[in-house]
Parts: structure tokens; C-alpha cells; sequence
């Protein structure tokens, strides 16, 4: 039987937007999510903006202080084991399978698994650490491993929802989202599950976010307008976000038959390594380069056939050049040149959340029938000559997107995503 | 604090004391008080009648002498130990799983509270209030 996935449901909390429709404005439009923050209360920090959760207040580490939209309903007994990002990521699963018609009774047959990407919450991690330290060991709060360590995501949802399908997270920094998707398109295609959840999540504090200035990774730039601008000569850094997205993917008959809204099919994936830097990126994105060729020889699709790509360029000097650089081995020297963009100049970069966020905007794509544009993009890179770089979102319907992610360690991973026929 | 004080001062902890009780009533924030400063057993009984309300999963179960956690108030074994720990906090005690075994009911909680604070007392001094 040859099996194809589909994206039936999708659910967002994220800088530009807590539902569908203010990310689709979002992506339409360029309007950026990024906010000014003061990290630590400290205004000598030199990073001065961040991709912010709006109408969510998660900085205290009890779950009590929290404010979230009323429209979600959660008990104590689910909120007690929740880190901050994984809130976010029960909203955006809630909206997810509100989007895809899907009754919570419908995730417990087995045929569902659940695949998740997170670094854990490094600030309720310190939370507990430190009263363990206070009280020199001899107490603690016994959700305090549950709530906090990597794993937190996939140990709360597949709880909460009583899935008895695949459950497992996965940990590659930036790729981490897009490995848990490819894994779960996989499972699909093998005939082991019938419907995954992806989700990714991160949180958008000091403790996820700031040690990457000690990298010097992050932009020092204070206008949350132009902060973060991939691919442009005046970037100087990424930009720290959180947020979560839930995707849901189904194997295409049984989505059909049961009437679901299909945005379009996860038709292939490819990953590869650098093998060169723990932290840095290929200097000609050779890794990235095979990564692409390996998810479109998956899908059976020629490089030519790409109408967009949604790049994972991050806004850093050396990561976006090194993206450019392997665009152009893989599409440019062949003389093909499918839109490309960055969305991070609107979201900021969400880190192990990238991945999936970005398939999602893909999906959303396939729908509504256009291209994000490139926001903050005056003057590109000379590493980008060759390359179709739109400003402006662009009224394009595409056929075939890729989507791009790369992580620390120098793990790429690419999807290609595809229209289906309505 | 007063020298007369029976029970040490909570000392500065990330789950400060006041992070622990913001949620709850004010008669049940004095109860806490009065019984840092009177070491009053009445003042113990309302704070633990509290924290059982606040973390029992049967919201409209019965909050009697007689209830059983887990029978009759939903208590699990993660709610159980996620109680226990607030009261460790609350009341700087350390409680140990042979003793957890032991609460059965709400009576039984309370009984182990107030014997819980007078060891307290006695491991810090002899009390000097009423």
C-alpha cells in the first residue's frame, strides 16, 4: 500500500499570532511579532527585543500566577506539570484538533502517536534546582522533573490526551521540530500510525533565550520593527521567540474518508550533517545543499519543480550566507529560481520550534494561495546573487514548497511539501 | 520575630511563603500567621483544611474529618505527593513516604500536622506561648 501523509489540523500561539487568522495576516502582510523586553531586569543587557507570546504571563514559575485566554479550559490537574512553554503547546494542540473536526476521543484507538521537540524549560529547571539547593536536597516539588526536564511536552500531551500511539521527543537545537515531523511523516508512510501530532514549543525568557548573547548569536539591534532581517547585509544577529505550534498529520485515505480538510501532503524529507562545527554552520552549507537534495529525491521531485522555499535563515552573518550559498548549489547553478523567504524576520527564531512552525506556514500557503515576502530586507547579502529573494508576500498559489531547518551540530533537515488537488 | 516565637522563621526560599499563599483567603493567610506567632494547633487545622480544599481533585466532595483522600476526595498518588510537598514548603517539615502512608483521611492529616509542628517545636526549643 503506498501510504502519503496529510496535514488535516494546525493550531498556533506564537509572536505573530494565537490562532490561524492573525498569522495568515501576519505572513500577508510583514507584520513583525517582536516586542521590546528586559531581560532579568537588567537594562545593561545589550539584547534588547524578543518574539513574544501576547496575551499569555508565564513569568512566574507557578502555574497559579499564570494568565492565559479564558477560551482555554484547563484544570488544576493538568495545569500542576506544565511548564510555561508547555501551556503554549497544549493551546496550540487544542486549536489543532479543533481545526481538524478531531474529538479528544479520537487520539486514544493506538493509531495516534504524538512527536514533540523542546529543549525542556531551562527556567523552571533552575527554579528547582535552586530550591533543591536551598533546602540541601531534602525536598522538592514532585512535578518539578515532569514539568521542566527535555521530554516535558510529550510526558503532558501524551498524557492529557491519552494517546497510546508512538510518543517520544527529539533534541537537535534549531532542527529539533523538523526531525519530529519527518519522523512522523515516516511513521505514517510505514503503516505504523494513522494520525501524529507534532508539536513544537519554547518558552521566551532569560534562561531559554539569553545565553545565546553569550554566543554572540543574538541581535543587539532595539527596533523590534528591524531587529531581525535575514539574508540582509545590516542583520547582526538572531532574534530569541517562543511560542508552540501543533501540526496534525494523517494518512490520506483515512482522512478522506472521514471528510477532513486536507491544507497539503508532507510528500518527502531528507536530512545530513555537517560534520564540520558544534556550533557553526558550514562555510558553503554543504550539508544543507545534500539535505534538500535528499528530501526532493524523496518526494520524486526535481529541483525545478519548486515554486518556494521557505529558508531557515535565522538572520545570523554566518548562518544566512552559508543557506545562501547552498540555495544556489542546489537551485541557482541549474538555473532554477523558486521564491525563497525567511519568516523569522517576522517571527523572530523560536529555535526547536522553527521547524514545524515553518511547515505550517507552508501549509497555510497552500490555502490561502500565497508567498511570504521577506520583511527588513533593504540590501541582500552578496551571498544571495541569483537568488529570488520577494520583499512583498506574493498572490502565488504554489504546487511544491521546501522547507528548510538547520541545528546545532550542523543537523539539516529539509521537507518538501505539496499541493493536493482539491 | 520575637523571641517568644515557638516556630523558626521560614527562611528565604525560592517557594517563598508568600508565593504559597497568595491564592489563598485571608483568614486562612492569618491562620499562618497566628501560627508562626502562637504556635495555635486551630490556626494549623485551618491551614490544613485549606491546602486539602485547594489540591483535592472532587471539587464538591465533602470536605469532613471522616473524608478519605483519595476514596472520597479523588486524591491520585501524584496529587497526594504534590500536597504533601506544599505543606513541606509551607511549613519547613519534611515529611517521609512511611508517614504519607499513614493519612488516610482528612482527620488523620490534620492529627499529623499538629504532631509534625510539635516535634518541631521541641527539636527547636521549648515553646513559650500559650
Amino acid at each position: 500500500m503506498n501510504r502519503t501523509a496529510v496535514v488535516t489540523g494546525l493550531g498556533f500561539i506564537t509572536s505573530i499570532g494565537n490562532d490561524r487568522a492573525a498569522v495568515v495576516d501576519s505572513l500577508q502582510r510583514l507584520r513583525p511579532g517582536l516586542a521590546p523586553v528586559e531581560f532579568l531586569g537588567n537594562p545593561a543587557i545589550s539584547v534588547k527585543v524578543a518574539g513574544t507570546i501576547k496575551e499569555f504571563v508565564t513569568d512566574s514559575p507557578v502555574w497559579r500566577d499564570w494568565r492565559f485566554p479564558a477560551r482555554y479550559d484547563l484544570s488544576r490537574e493538568t495545569l500542576r506539570s506544565l511548564s510555561p512553554h508547555g501551556l503554549y503547546a497544549l493551546c496550540a494542540t487544542e486549536q489543532a484538533l479543533a481545526d481538524a473536526g478531531l474529538a479528544n476521543e479520537a487520539l486514544t484507538d493506538g493509531g495516534t502517536g504524538l512527536y514533540c521537540a523542546s529543549a525542556g524549560s531551562a527556567f523552571l529547571l533552575h527554579h528547582h534546582l535552586a530550591h533543591m539547593h536551598a533546602v540541601r536536597g531534602e525536598r522538592g516539588n514532585p512535578m518539578g522533573v515532569v514539568a521542566s526536564i527535555a521530554g516535558t511536552l510529550n510526558f503532558n500531551l501524551a498524557a492529557h490526551y491519552g494517546i497510546r500511539g508512538a510518543v517520544g521527543g527529539f533534541a537537535a537545537a534549531c532542527a529539533t521540530s523538523s526531525h519530529a515531523l519527518g519522523c512522523a511523516v515516516d511513521d505514517i508512510r510505514l503503516g505504523r500510525q494513522t494520525r501524529m501530532l507534532v508539536v513544537g514549543a519554547e518558552e521566551v525568557n532569560a534562561e531559554t533565550i539569553l545565553p545565546f548573547a553569550a554566543m554572540r548569536a543574538l541581535s543587539t539591534n532595539p527596533d523590534p520593527l528591524t531587529a531581525s532581517r535575514p539574508f540582509d547585509r545590516a542583520r547582526d544577529g538572531f532574534v530569541g521567540a517562543g511560542g508552540a505550534v501543533c501540526l496534525i498529520l494523517e494518512e490520506a485515505e483515512m482522512a478522506r474518508r472521514r471528510g477532513a480538510t486536507i491544507y497539503c501532503e508532507v510528500a518527502g524529507w531528507g536530512q545530513a550533517a555537517d560534520g564540520y562545527n558544534v556550533a557553526v554552520s558550514h562555510p558553503e552549507g554543504a550539508g544543507l545543499a545534500a539535505a534538500m537534495r535528499r528530501a526532493l529525491a524523496d518526494a520524486g521531485v526535481a529541483p525545478g519543480a519548486i515554486n518556494y522555499v521557505n529558508a531557515h535563515a535565522t538572520s545570523t552573518p554566518a548562518g544566512d550566507r552559508s543557506e545562501a550559498l547552498a540555495l544556489r548549489t542546489v537551485f541557482t547553478a541549474d538555473g532554477h529560481r523558486p521564491r525563497v523567504s525567511s519568516t523569522k524576520g517576522l517571527t523572530g527564531h523560536p529555535l526547536s520550534l522553527a521547524g514545524v512552525m515553518e511547515a505550517a506556514f507552508c501549509a497555510l500557503a497552500f490555502v490561502e494561495g500565497f508567498l511570504p515576502g521577506n520583511v527588513n530586507l533593504v540590501e541582500p547579502d552578496e551571498a544571495c546573487a541569483g537568488l529570488d529573494l520577494p520583499r512583498a508576500s506574493v498572490a502565488e498559489a504554489p504546487d511544491l514548497i521546501l522547507n528548510n531547518s538547520s541545528g546545532f551540530g550542523g543537523s539539516n533537515v529539509c521537507h518538501v511539501l505539496r499541493r493536493v488537488a482539491g | 520575630m520575637e523571641s517568644s516565637a515557638p516556630l523558626p522563621p521560614a527562611p528565604a526560599l525560592p517557594d517563598a511563603v508568600e508565593t504559597l499563599l497568595r491564592h489563598f483567603p485571608a483568614e486562612v493567610r492569618a491562620a499562618y500567621v497566628r501560627l508562626r506567632a502562637t504556635g495555635d494547633a486551630a490556626a494549623a487545622d485551618t491551614l490544613v483544611l485549606a491546602i486539602v480544599g485547594d489540591h483535592m481533585p472532587q471539587k464538591q466532595a465533602r470536605l469532613t474529618d471522616a473524608a478519605e483522600l483519595v476514596a472520597d476526595l479523588g486524591f491520585d498518588s501524584v496529587a497526594i505527593t504534590e500536597m504533601v510537598f506544599f505543606i513541606e514548603d509551607l511549613l519547613q517539615v519534611n515529611v517521609t513516604n512511611a508517614e504519607i502512608l499513614r493519612v488516610r483521611t482528612v482527620g488523620d492529616l490534620r492529627a499529623f500536622v499538629r504532631e509534625k509542628l510539635a516535634q518541631q517545636r521541641q527539636a527547636d526549643g521549648p515553646a513559650t506561648s500559650a
